[in-house]
């Protein structure tokens, strides 16, 4: 090299070398980015989708909102927390996702994902009008009920509403329906989840066993006709999800605590007060939207009037009133 | 070395005000280490993203001010006068704070969902990671860039007098300011936004941050080894040129999976390959800097410092970052804990200790307590770097696991099958990250009270211990020779945790489910990098300890020599 270290006079030629190449890299740059962003890529884009009356660009004004990508990722991008979002609604679908938000400390079981499903936007949403044909479509979603249906999660209770949890759905679905080409990689390993989970924890493990409710079946007449009403009526709260958005005392989670709410005065929005007894906490139940208490939003809480049946209403409103003394923070 | 110019003492507070976020930092770091182990820790009071959000946001400030710390002491001895504007330093200075506390409280808001939308751009926090500062915010930050590099332009002398550290630190400071930009816009499609991202956090830490690395490494290897600047001039140009030539494409390597097309894995994997030659150049110079010249080490925090700074770089940085950008090995290590292992190693090596290393140079000088007791500084060093080290393995092991469990096995339950399988390396992060935190209050005490404790005469450090002692074996001038073994070394470890992320894509392990040949191949390639890493760095410093010894006390005629830096 006739340019040695500290020569001067070779100082400005090479400089101006490094220049012209990092021109010609900076032209190659651009000429890959113009090509990788223009409309013959045929990349999904934000205004092509939409979830009800949301569109998916609503959605990440959501998701940047509460920071997300915080504790997830999203095409592989953020925090290693918690699972990648890109394509969870593809998984778990529509339904699952939006059991699971209101309340995103317990996993929904298959009862609360149910009566998501009872919803007409949402059998149009998902494409399916059973729970069966669902758990199908979606096997994320029979995976996640059957092993962790009724737990608590590690994800903290976050105060979405329901518009803002419809604008997400509008933006995972569109994360779902991008073209990642080819990440994350298609799971190839041979075996049925069973035997995934023995490769992962060793051939001792037992599927079933651990902190995880067992999923919630709809329970029989047989089990639910000897027991104490009150009894009854708990494990039918716990299946129906109705505990992730109520608290068995005071506690705001979603919707109003339970905890020392029967034979209480009650707040209405319209300003005035009704007693909490059976006919209130039933109505309550099969038609949430006809009194609304004071400081919640109409519409948040699904219709449970073709999901429960008379007597299991009447159940969870004795595992209500069971609640009388627990006024506990 | 007395100051020549009033305003070098200006740097004298971004030091401080670096050494007090570096501690909260490290505080955020503790509570996500501890919330790895029990996620629901602090739940609905400070949750992990906000403390993620706090501990990103703080560590690109306390770097950002090691930078403008350095670039005022150095400034007027590269220019041969005062700083211009010193007003305008000083209420950046507060600015700086201002900005900081603003933010600490904005990033709560994320808990509630509140970016505070208007005119169609979140104001009050933006969450998109590592830019999770509000446009308010970012604003402010963009002025904050502007007056540093208006500060340092103008006081540089005229552009055709630049040496190749005035062009490294004069095009750095420029294109911190420019390069911000691209964060300061809501974009609608996720592809282009984070194609926009990552021309911030790639183009700063690749683009920027890394010539304005090179080019104060050089500058302080000139001052602390009495040298010329033009020794280091030809190192600076090269690599600054390698590192603009192999990062500008080199971007690409986080553009295969975000939705932008195919091609971009060949470009990606093609010149992010080629990104660890300019630091295997520093790495290289820093020896030939550091063992050509036979000046005895008067300043050993400061070295140890720099040392580990460019250590880390090649092997944080270079190695790590080279073991993932194959389209093939990085399918599998991206999105998981493997990248953290690199991050932490790449932006707390490189950058963090850059910090440090200017922090230990420049204040005993402003202080006027140039013998100063160095056994503090050492202790501090050898504690951050076996805690970050630890960390650095801690992740990527852990990672490894998460990438059989999460990508090969398909089990998404973090809480019940991921967490399970990691739980041994999720443990380690809060006992490493305790080793951290005494370095980091170590360095904090030692710094912020430098000069201000009972004065250890001089002379009784350790040179004591040292001076009968033979210079043989470990101590022994480190030849060029063993060096490159040790750099040979590094780059085997390297390859065998490539070809452990390549070797997911076996059908023995992707069909039959059998991790053994990944595990076996991280747990051979990650500790061996990272023990060679440190038993590097101890025989470095070991052969230039040993160089003092022999040398004695730093004589009149040393104190007299000066560095020529322009």
């Amino acid at each position: 090299m006739s340019c040695g270290a500290g020569d001067s006079s070779c100082e400005i030629p090479r400089r101006r070398g490094a220049f012209v190449m990092l021109g010609v890299m900076t032209a190659i740059f651009i000429f890959l980015s113009v090509f990788s962003f223009t409309r013959s890529r045929n990349q999904t884009v934000p205004s092509q989708i939409t979830y009800g009356a949301y569109t998916a660009d609503q959605g990440k004004h959501i998701f940047q909102a509460y920071n997300c990508m915080g504790c997830h990722t999203l095409v592989g991008n953020g925090a290693y927390l918690g699972p990648d979002l890109t394509e969870e609604y593809r998984l778990a679908g529509p339904a699952w996702l939006a059991a699971f938000l209101p309340s995103a400390g317990g996993w929904p079981t298959e009862a609360a994902v149910r009566t998501q499903l009872v919803n007409p936007g949402m059998q149009a949403e998902a494409g399916v009008d059973t729970i069966e044909a669902y758990l199908k479509k979606y096997p994320g979603a029979a995976d996640r009920i059957a092993r962790r249906g009724g737990g608590t999660t590690s994800m903290p209770n976050l105060p979405f509403t329901q518009e803002e949890i419809g604008k997400l759905l509008a933006y995972l679905k569109y994360t779902s329906a991008m073209n990642t080409e080819g990440w994350p990689a298609k799971i190839l390993v041979k075996g049925d989840l069973n035997d995934r989970l023995r490769m992962a924890h060793g051939a001792g493990f037992t599927p079933t066993g651990g902190q995880v409710a067992p999923a919630a079946a709809v329970p029989t007449e047989a089990a639910a006709t000897p027991e104490d009403p009150a009894v009854h009526g708990e494990r039918l709260a716990r299946d129906y999800g109705c505990i992730a958005c109520h608290a068995s005392d005071k506690q705001k989670l979603v919707g109003p605590g339970w905890g020392g709410l029967y034979g209480s005065q009650v707040k209405l929005s319209d300003g005035t007060s009704v007693t909490a007894d059976d006919a209130y906490i039933t109505e309550s139940i099969v038609k949430p939207n006809a009194q609304i208490v004071d400081g919640y939003t109409p519409g948040v809480m699904p219709d449970y009037s073709t999901l429960l049946k008379e007597d299991e209403v009447k159940a969870i409103v004795s595992y209500i009133a069971s609640l009388r003394g627990q006024e506990k923070q | 070395m007395q100051i020549q110019y009033k305003t070098q003492r200006l740097s004298l507070r971004f030091f401080m005000l670096m050494l007090v976020l570096f501690g909260f930092q490290v505080i955020y770091g503790m509570i996500l280490a501890a919330q790895q182990v029990d996620p629901t820790l602090l739940s609905g009071v400070l949750n992990f993203n906000v403390a993620r959000a706090e501990h990103l946001n703080l560590g690109i400030m306390w770097i950002v001010c090691g930078f403008i710390g350095s670039i005022l002491f150095v400034g007027p001895l590269l220019s041969k006068r005062e700083m211009v504007a010193p007003w305008l330093i000083k209420f950046l200075f507060y600015a700086v704070i201002v900005i900081v506390l603003w933010n600490f409280f904005t990033q709560f808001l994320a808990e509630r969902g509140v970016a505070g939308w208007w005119l169609d751009q979140p104001w009050l926090q933006q969450g998109l990671e590592y830019l999770e500062a509000g446009r308010i915010a970012g604003i402010l930050i963009f002025v904050g860039f502007a007056i540093v590099a208006f500060v340092v332009l103008r006081t540089f002398p005229p552009i055709r007098q630049w040496n190749e550290v005035h062009w490294g630190l004069g095009l750095g400071f420029t294109a911190l300011m420019v390069v911000w930009v691209f964060g300061l816009f809501y974009i609608q499609r996720l592809d282009l936004q984070e194609y926009f991202r990552w021309f911030v956090v790639h183009y700063w830490v690749e683009g920027v941050w890394e010539v304005i690395h090179i080019s104060l490494i050089g500058t302080f290897l000139v001052l602390m080894f009495k040298a010329d600047i033009k020794s280091v001039g030809f190192a600076v140009f090269w690599g600054i040129t390698l590192v603009w030539l192999s990062g500008l494409i080199g971007n690409a390597h986080h553009y295969f999976w975000i939705g932008t097309p195919e091609f971009w894995q060949f470009w990606g994997s093609l010149f992010s390959a080629l990104e660890p030659l300019p630091l295997v150049f520093c790495f290289w110079h820093i020896y030939l800097d550091a063992h050509t010249n036979k000046r005895p080490l008067e300043n050993a925090p400061a070295f140890y410092f720099l040392l580990g700074s460019t250590v880390l770089e090649l092997v944080g940085a270079g190695i790590l970052g080279f073991v993932m950008t194959f389209a093939l090995t990085n399918v599998w290590s991206h999105g998981t804990w493997v990248t953290a292992g690199h991050a932490h190693l790449a932006l707390f090596g490189t950058f963090g200790m850059l910090g440090l290393a200017a922090a230990y140079y420049a204040m005993p000088i402003i202080r006027k307590v140039p013998h100063y007791d160095q056994r503090l500084g050492k202790l501090g060093f050898w504690l951050v770097f076996t805690g970050v080290l630890g960390l650095a393995f801690a992740f990527s092991i852990g990672g490894t696991v998460q990438v059989y469990v999460y990508r090969i096995l398909g089990l998404d339950w973090f809480g019940g099958d991921i967490y399970r399988s990691m739980g041994v390396f999720k443990l380690m992060l809060p006992i490493f990250g305790l080793v951290f935190v005494a370095g980091a209050l170590t360095i904090m005490y030692d710094l912020i009270t430098l000069g201000q404790r009972v004065q250890t005469p001089a002379g009784t450090f350790d040179h004591d211990v040292t001076a009968d002692r033979r210079v043989t074996g470990w101590r022994k001038p480190l030849t060029g020779f063993e060096a490159g073994i040790w750099l040979l070394w590094m780059w085997v470890f390297g390859t065998v945790i490539t070809l452990g992320l390549l070797s997911f894509n076996l059908p023995r392990v992707r069909v039959d489910g059998d991790p053994t040949l990944p595990y076996l191949l991280a747990g051979v390639g990650y500790p061996g990098l990272l023990l060679v890493t440190m038993l590097f760095v101890w025989r470095f410093l070991a052969s230039m300890e040993a160089r003092m010894a022999v040398a004695g006390e730093p004589t009149t005629a040393d104190d007299a020599m000066v560095p020529n830096l322009v």
